[in-house]
């Protein structure tokens, strides 16, 4: 034998190896030996634009590690037990390409068993391609990009939003159940805000209204001064700006410092990250501002995995300095969705972990809500109500008020 | 309305983003480096400012002036400690330039340790709470009080340069340092002097960054740079009066496209930055030079 019997002998191992779906992703054999540790792979931003958005995901994930383990690890239903989980974290310092190359590291170095994403459609989008590359099953936290989701692609599954394209439909019914005629719109040219207004103009168009405004700014656009007053211009009843926190923030500002006032003002964050639009805009500036509703506003205390949002807020908050947000529950979340890919799969394989994800939904409810995703992982079971900013004692408090089954305020419209 | 609006707010805007980028261009035209940290010292003035006005409620403007020491020190020490090992360099241009991305990111870091990641903002009363309205348009209190601020740092700078002894020196640096050193002149310590300069400048346009930019944080640096670079680009490298009509060309450019193709607002500064070059490769007030 003989060197050209071993070639053969290893060639026709790995034709096998490769025709029984083999991956570069860290899979483990059906009914083989239990691993030693579970591998949970991610990225986060400790700096640049995302940081923000990322570092609360990145803490509720870790949060999430903490729990499991403080267990004996995850249960993990293919092996009738618990494992040890092993959280590997990369710095992608909110960089695309940086991303790109860390999802891969991941990947094809680290053998990640669970690949979960940093946050956000800009820092998703790499991993959804390098994940289908490599036959990993991307843990999609919060990037709704609607373009991720499509039927040849079964490696990718949304944890925690509903694709951001369904995001506005209760905006929208809201807005025609005010009778609201002029819309104006600005949005940034990303995919994540793009499909937003995609979603409010066909609504609209449906009610036969033409925003009167809608034009789209790059995604680092900071300065809103001439552009609010091209909105102003066009005499809006309501003004909805569509971008990620800083364009919020730079936006509010704006239209504090130059004394503007529209009778309904939206803006996608501050429903997401209250406490960092408030100390930024100031309250005066926020109130009787909209914003989609997110937990812990919207509570779900009745999960049937993991954490309720009062349990989680009470838990989580005695470990963190500030106030609780959304984003710290969407990456503790995406562990819940995690831990129940493990305990429902019959092997470690990656498309066994998303046939167990499918397998759950419309079953699973976690802090989220209702866990319920398409065949192309794309999340549909919750809907975001709409929030508005009411002046209080110490600043502004959100409160529900659309649709009429979640809201706990009625909206002042139009805003004294 | 739309298209006068949009010139009197680039205007505005391009004031100040010529003081954001004169201390780039003072730099360059000295010591022949692009100061890769330069929008890491804007957004250190930024942070003071923020730091001042949270801490002790005290006027952007105060910030404004208290920075120019400040920064004018900071930049002295910089380059009396980088000055002899650049200048022990092979290849001092290339060497300045990973040394200065290497402070920006040090800067960058430390910003991040000491404000976090999350953006800061002021609100308008840190500086001037009133719009400015004309002619039935209204302009934001903190844009008009930017731009207004940038005048006369910057008409310092040019009396500096024009009505000096130092000025003249730098401006014989700028143009020969061979032959400057050749007639007496210290030309380590204009270098040094201009470094502070710069540095200065810098960090009192982060005093008005924050309102512009609409808030600041610890990786903004890099874009601000960009910006400074273009608009030194455009108007002239190693002119305050080219930074300025850089920094106005920008910031029409930059309103126009807001108002009239706003998805392209990053791109057609870019195009106008390369139509210039392309047609006036010296910047709208380059001279062009020939040698002997």
């Amino acid at each position: 034998m003989k060197r050209s019997g071993l070639i053969s002998a290893t060639a026709a191992l790995s034709v096998l190896a490769a025709a029984c779906g083999s991956t570069t992703g860290g899979t483990a054999p059906t009914g083989g030996k239990a691993p030693a540790q579970i591998t949970v792979g991610t990225l986060y931003s400790s700096s640049g634009s995302f940081a923000t958005s990322s570092m609360p995901e990145y803490a509720g994930l870790k949060f999430w590690v903490k729990q499991e383990n403080a267990k004996g690890g995850a249960y993990v239903g293919a092996f009738h037990k618990r494992i040890p989980l092993k959280l590997v974290a990369l710095n992608d310092q909110s960089n695309p390409e940086t991303a790109a190359t860390l999802y891969s590291q991941l990947i094809t170095q680290d053998k990640v068993n669970i690949l979960v994403a940093d946050f956000g459609s800009v820092l998703t989008a790499p991993a959804v391609t390098i994940a289908q590359e490599h036959h990993q099953l991307l843990f999609d936290v919060s990037g709704s990009g609607t373009t991720f989701f499509s039927a040849s692609n079964p490696y990718v599954v949304l944890t925690s939003l509903p694709t951001s394209g369904v995001w506005p439909t209760p905006l929208v019914k809201f807005l025609v159940s005010k009778k609201i005629k002029r819309v104006a719109m600005i949005y940034d040219s990303n995919d994540f805000d793009a499909s937003q207004a995609a979603t409010i103009r066909k609504g609209l168009a449906a009610q036969h209204i033409t925003p009167v405004f809608d034009q789209a700014v790059p995604t680092s656009t900071t300065s809103y001064t001439t552009l609010i007053n091209n909105i102003a211009a066009t005499n809006p009843q309501a003004v909805l700006e569509l971008g990620y926190p800083n364009n919020d923030i730079a936006f509010l500002q704006a239209l504090g410092s130059m004394g503007r006032h529209f009778p309904l003002t939206f803006t996608a964050f501050p429903g997401q990250l209250h406490a960092l639009l408030e100390s930024n805009v100031g309250a005066a500036n926020l109130s009787y501002v909209y914003s989609y509703g997110f937990p812990p506003q919207l509570a779900y205390n009745s999960p049937n995995a993991g954490l309720g949002t009062a349990a989680f807020v009470k838990q989580f908050g005695a470990t963190t300095t500030g106030p609780v947000n959304f984003l710290d529950i969407a990456g503790y979340n995406a562990g819940v969705v995690v831990g129940a890919a493990l305990r429902h799969a019959t092997s470690l394989s990656q498309l066994s972990l998303k046939q167990a994800l499918v397998s759950q939904s419309g079953k699973l409810q976690t802090i989220e809500g209702s866990f319920k995703i398409q065949s192309d992982g794309a999340q549909i079971g919750e809907r975001l109500p709409v929030s508005q900013m009411f002046p209080s004692s110490n600043g502004t408090t959100i409160k529900l008020v659309y649709p009429s089954s979640s809201a706990n305020a009625s909206a002042r419209y139009p805003a004294p | 309305m739309r298209l006068e609006y949009a010139l009197l707010a680039g205007v505005l805007y391009g004031m100040f983003y010529a003081l954001a980028a004169v201390g780039l261009n003072l730099v360059f035209g000295v010591l022949r480096v692009v100061n890769l940290a330069h929008g890491d010292w804007i957004v250190l003035g930024s942070f003071l400012a923020w730091e001042l006005y949270s801490t002790f409620h005290l006027n952007v403007l105060f910030s404004a002036v208290v920075a120019l020491p400040l920064g004018m020190a900071a930049g002295f020490i910089l380059y009396w400690v980088l000055a002899p090992r650049l200048g022990r360099s092979e290849d001092p241009e290339m060497t300045s330039f990973v040394l200065f991305f290497g402070i920006s990111q040090i800067i960058e870091a430390l910003a991040t340790f000491g404000f976090g990641n999350n953006q800061r903002s002021l609100l308008p009363n840190a500086l001037v709470a009133a719009p400015l309205r004309l002619g039935g348009q209204v302009y934001p209190g903190v844009l008009v009080a930017s731009a207004v601020a940038s005048v006369p740092l910057l008409l310092a700078l040019y009396l500096y340069l024009y009505r000096s002894h130092a000025g003249a020196a730098t401006r014989a640096v700028m143009a020969n340092p061979a032959e400057a050193a050749a007639v007496g002149i210290n030309v380590r310590k204009i270098s040094a002097l201009t470094f502070g300069i710069g540095t200065a400048a810098a960090v009192a346009a982060g005093a008005f960054s924050i309102f512009v930019e609409g808030g600041t944080s610890p990786s903004q640096g890099v874009a601000l740079t960009t910006v400074a670079f273009a608009v030194i680009v455009i108007g002239s490298l190693g002119n305050v009066a080219g930074t300025v009509l850089g920094g106005l060309v920008y910031g029409i450019a930059d309103q126009m496209t807001a108002t009239f193709a706003s998805s392209w607002a990053n791109l057609v500064p870019y195009l106008i930055l390369i139509l210039v070059m392309l047609a006036r490769p010296s910047g709208l007030l380059g001279r062009a030079t020939r040698d002997a």
